[in-house]
């Protein structure tokens, strides 16, 4: 057996893939320019014009196919593009070089090589338009001297992609079908190819660095994207890990453990342009929508009209299942100029969550409360006549509303108060609205140990995992130092979700979980065990957690999460559960 | 017709205060052309491109020469100046949430 070389870098989704290595090098070398009087400028103009509007449809092409797998964020940076290629500076440029006899490529080489060369030397966001230069640059280059270069979307099953760096047009190319895997030696958790990786569920691994250049074509290798690592010649129980992991088919409808039991299996989602892949990667319902979207970068918050469009486009995602919104979490930590957030000595400790909607905020959260209500409400007729939208009409999923950040009875008791108060003002107006499920967020001790008292007065609790080891560790999520003791596998931590479990066990009071432990595959057996009704995973990784639950068998789970609770020390629980 | 104007916005010419230059460029008849002003005219590019204003680089506080020719040179260049004096618009930002 070849020894196994393993190579770092960043690991972008939790998957592992194997498969064939195969060289992505768009770069085109061109030979030295003809000399000047055998040139037909005219000729090479017109080349040149063809070629940008090939270039032109592609890019509008590729644009609408980004849109549709990832979302219009990403599918920005084609616009950019199209921009650039129609910029006057380009022109100009290219027009002086043919005028200077050059052939259009060479002329479209040297335009694009002065600007990025101008770029590539700025900082941040600047230094970000070189690589979109060289993306539009090769693209021209490919079609003048019609190079025979990838096809990435008709690659081989199986094949490894290895990169030096992979442009917009490459990743939104990328066909999960075919590719097992990718690692790129440049590009950071942020860049293009780690969001379409995770997007499309692709095990990736970027900013591996130059040790990548060294891989020969068509060895095997493992991507690790989880780990972050790129292992060339893997041995055989690499492999094996490595079939284990490979990723779910996606599964429509709901899931029972093998004897019976029922669990949901939601997504959390954060913007609007992840409702699309929560649906396609079958997730029954929303169990996390963070409103925050709507309320951040901008100058004064979302009306009620706006709100409501928002909610019921994410219900309509869903007709047959459940959407929970989480109503505004804000505290010190994020800026909102509108909201005048206090200076806060420790923010998650501070005014917060349900905390400022019951004080400063109260106005807006009461305003989001009536867009809730209406935006559940399933008749044709707005009421109003102002806020008539194109969802009017539309069959609409369950509406769920979940409050952040609670950690008095005290708390519950005044919202239910404030939601009692908006539904008799929406009757009085005759205004339609539907009463949503109710529920709270555990994501504090105080919340866990009062879990029994606030179950007799919501439909539903969630437990917000990563906020909940936070307090529970006393342990700050952003502190190097601490990281390690931010681990939800902690006794501490498990045992204080089964308290919350068993709080509401024998009550019409239903408990989820959000937060990244939910959608750890390798955890939903725990889980199960744990008495979880629900699991609100990332968009990712729903499949994943689907097929864990329809292997599952309830007794065994319980078994499991019996011995995880008894253990004391995280390694016992991690060597419980079977993982590293 | 030339003037000389001191950057406001916080993000220099790039971004949001870049696109709406380039933009406000465009929309008048007039050919208008902005460089750093310690270049002279040797440092000028297209006002209309993205390309040319975002290269130039230039960051808050900074002087830049914009000279524009053509019948509403004068309307443009008060129009830019406009742009470049205000510290951040802030609108064309409730569109996208």
């Amino acid at each position: 057996m070849p020894d196994e070389r393993v190579l770092s870098g960043i690991g972008v989704t939790p998957r592992v893939g194997v498969g064939t290595a195969r060289w992505h090098r768009p770069e085109i070398e061109l030979s030295d320019p003809p000399a000047p009087e055998t040139v037909d400028p005219e000729a090479e103009r017109s080349r040149f014009e063809t070629a940008r509007d090939r270039a032109r449809e592609a890019i509008e092409r590729e644009r609408d196919r980004a849109e549709e797998r990832v979302g219009a964020e990403e599918a920005a940076v084609f616009d950019a593009h199209r921009q650039f290629l129609d910029d006057p500076q380009i022109s100009e440029g290219v027009e002086s070089a043919l005028g200077d006899g050059l052939p259009a490529e060479h002329a479209v080489q040297r335009t694009f090589d002065r600007f990025v060369e101008q770029f590539a030397g700025m900082e941040g966001r600047m230094a970000e338009r070189a690589d979109d230069l060289r993306d539009l640059r090769d693209r021209l280059l490919r079609i003048l001297t019609d190079a025979t270069t990838t096809d990435l979307a008709a690659v081989p099953e199986g094949t490894v992609l290895l990169a030096e760096r992979l442009t917009p047009s490459d990743t939104a190319a990328l066909d999960p079908e075919r590719v097992a895997g990718v690692a790129v030696q440049t590009g950071g958790r942020t860049s293009h190819a780690a969001i379409f990786a995770r997007a499309l569920a692709l095990p990736a691994v970027v900013g591996v660095g130059d040790a990548l250049s060294d891989v020969p074509e068509g060895a095997a290798v493992l991507v690790d994207g989880e780990a972050g690592e790129v292992v060339v010649d893997p041995g055989e129980n690499r492999r094996a890990s490595a079939d284990e992991s490979a990723g779910a088919s996606v599964r429509e409808g709901r899931v029972t453990t093998t004897d019976g039991r029922a669990v949901e299996v939601a997504a959390n989602v954060g913007r609007p342009v992840e409702v699309d892949p929560a649906v396609e990667r079958g997730a029954d319902g929303i169990g996390l929508y963070r409103t925050e979207f709507l309320f951040l970068d901008r100058d004064a918050p979302p009306d009620e009209a706006e709100q409501m469009a928002a909610y019921r486009s994410a219900l309509a995602a869903f007709p047959e299942g459940r959407v929970v919104c989480r109503t505004l979490d804000v505290g010190g930590d994020k800026p909102i100029p509108y909201l005048d957030l206090p200076e806060s000595e420790n923010p998650f400790l501070g005014e917060r969550g349900i905390r400022r909607s019951l004080g400063p905020d109260a106005d807006l959260f009461e305003t989001q409360l009536r867009a809730l209500l209406r935006a559940g409400a399933e008749s044709g007729d707005d009421g109003g006549g102002e806020d008539a939208d194109d969802e009017t009409g539309a069959a609409l999923g369950d509406l769920a509303v979940m409050l952040p950040m609670v950690s008095r009875i005290e708390e519950v008791e005044s919202v239910l108060a404030v939601l009692e108060s908006v539904a008799s003002d929406l009757d009085s107006a005759g205004v339609p609205y539907a009463m949503p499920e109710f529920g709270v967020m555990v994501e504090t001790p105080a919340a866990a140990t009062l879990a029994g008292d606030l179950a007799e007065r919501v439909d539903f609790l969630s437990i917000g995992t990563n906020d909940l080891t936070q307090y529970v560790m006393a342990a700050s999520r952003g502190d190097e130092r601490v990281a390690a003791l931010h681990d939800p596998l902690y006794p501490a931590v498990l045992r204080t979700i089964r308290q919350t479990t068993r709080a509401a066990d024998g009550t019409d009071c239903w408990v989820g979980m959000c937060g990244e432990m939910a959608g750890d595959p390798a955890l939903t057996e725990l889980l199960i065990g744990l008495g979880l009704d629900e699991l609100s995973a990332s968009v990712v990784t729903v499949p994943d957690v689907k097929a864990r639950v329809s292997e599952t068998d309830s007794e065994a789970a319980r078994a499991l999460a019996e011995r995880a609770l008894a253990a004391e020390t995280v390694a016992e629980v991690r060597e419980i559960v079977g993982i590293e | 017709m030339r003037r000389v104007v001191t950057v406001v916005p916080e993000a220099g010419l790039h971004a949001r205060p870049a696109a709406k230059f380039v933009e406000t460029a465009g929309e008048f008849d007039a050919e208008v052309q902005v460089g750093r002003a310690d270049e002279g005219d040797d440092g000028l590019v297209n006002a209309a491109s993205m390309l040319g204003v975002t290269g130039l680089n230039v960051r808050r506080d900074e002087d830049v020469l914009i000279v524009a020719e053509g019948d509403d040179a004068e309307a443009a260049l008060d129009a830019l100046e406009a742009i470049l004096s205000t510290p951040e618009s802030g609108d064309g930002e409730s569109e996208d949430a």
